[in-house]
């Protein structure tokens, strides 16, 4: 219960006073979507402070691991085709999970370190994959500019608050 | 509201389906260009409009080829026809004819949903552009070829921030049949 109620609670307060570790409130910082040449098209934070410059430098160092994920595939052959990539790498105080489209479209997510769920990052992703390509579908996005769509903010926010409250079985 | 209902549904069964978003993108696609060509949105909703006039007068026949309507004896039902029958038929969606004026010859058509604007947000520096004006000229097109001239305009626009898409659909005159030949010919 905690947990669902804590993600109704705006980005900033909740997350920045909990810090990690405390009492099991998953918190999304920051969602970012890199193009097919490692150009940035999307990046928004969702802690209150103001911390873009951090996360720009963290989804740049996340971009190599991309690279290598796909170069060299795992032992089992389902990973060759996969779009989640899963943890990319754990920092100080986050973890950084990514998620490749076939069209070399790189979603990076950036959670607080807590555990968190297979299903519920491959459920948020795949959500936010479908945000993407709404708004890539608008004929006035220039494929390869950033994203400027108001309505895709507003769902990449509904996407991340929803995040982790799927109904426990 | 039954009997014209029907119709609709009918006429929408018997004809062949496109992909919606197939569709939706290809109009998307035409619109963009013609930002590109023209460059001043005026201009733009201008050309959207004898488009859609180009397709209409040509879609006139093969609606009423398909669809089996009668003939109307006033412009209610004409009215009616078109958001009822015409709407379902070719685009999927009913329209809702309402705001009659005293004599009858201006209404609203009124779209809840519209499928030509799926993912679509203007740009800012687009602000004036009517993004479905071409349905304006079809509408026009295809009166003007039974003999109906009308003025098609929208009034509220969802793409620009009001809650539905309504056009004003105003007839002008009727057009007297007028024959090729010459009588002393």
């Amino acid at each position: 219960m905690f947990a669902i109620i804590d993600n109704l609670l705006p980005g900033g307060a909740a997350g920045a006073s909990s810090g990690g570790g405390g009492g099991g409130s998953i918190m999304i910082v920051c969602v970012a979507i890199v193009g097919q040449q490692n150009n940035p098209l999307y990046l928004q934070s969702f802690t209150g402070a103001d911390e873009a410059l951090k996360f720009h430098y963290i989804v740049h160092c996340s971009l190599d691991v991309f690279d290598e994920k796909v170069s060299n595939p795992k032992k089992a052959g389902a990973n060759l085709n996969d779009t989640f990539l899963g943890l990319l790498y754990p920092t100080e105080d986050y973890k950084v999970f990514g998620y490749l489209t076939n069209t070399k479209i790189k979603f990076i997510l950036v959670t607080s370190d807590q555990d968190l769920r297979e299903i519920d990052l491959r459920n948020f992703f795949s959500q936010f994959h479908g945000a993407y390509v709404d708004a890539a579908s608008n004929p006035f996005h220039v494929p390869g500019k950033r994203i400027i769509s108001p309505a895709f903010a507003d769902r990449v926010s509904t996407i991340v608050k929803s995040f982790g409250s799927t109904p426990q079985p | 509201m039954a009997p014209a209902m029907r119709p609709g549904d009918a006429a929408f069964a018997a004809v062949e389906h496109v992909n919606a978003e197939l569709f939706t993108l290809t109009y998307g696609a035409i619109v963009r260009q013609l930002l590109t060509d023209f460059e001043e949105v005026e201009q733009v909703n201008k050309q959207l409009d004898a488009m859609g006039y180009n397709i209409g007068i040509r879609l006139i026949d093969d609606f009423l080829a398909k669809s089996n309507v009668t003939r109307c004896s006033e412009f209610r039902e004409t009215a009616d026809v078109i958001a009822k029958v015409g709407f379902k038929m070719l685009l999927g969606v009913t329209a809702t004819v309402s705001n009659w004026n005293n004599d009858s010859t201006e209404c609203s058509l009124i779209l809840e949903e519209n499928p030509l604007v799926d993912f679509v947000e203007l740009p800012e520096t687009c602000q004036g552009l009517h993004y479905c004006n071409i349905l304006c000229g079809v509408i026009r097109g295809a009166l003007e070829m039974v003999s109906m001239r009308t003025e098609v305009k929208w009034v509220r626009d969802m793409l620009r921030g009001d809650d539905a898409y309504e056009m004003r659909l105003k007839m002008l005159d009727q057009i007297p049949e007028a024959y090729p030949y010459k009588d002393d010919e």
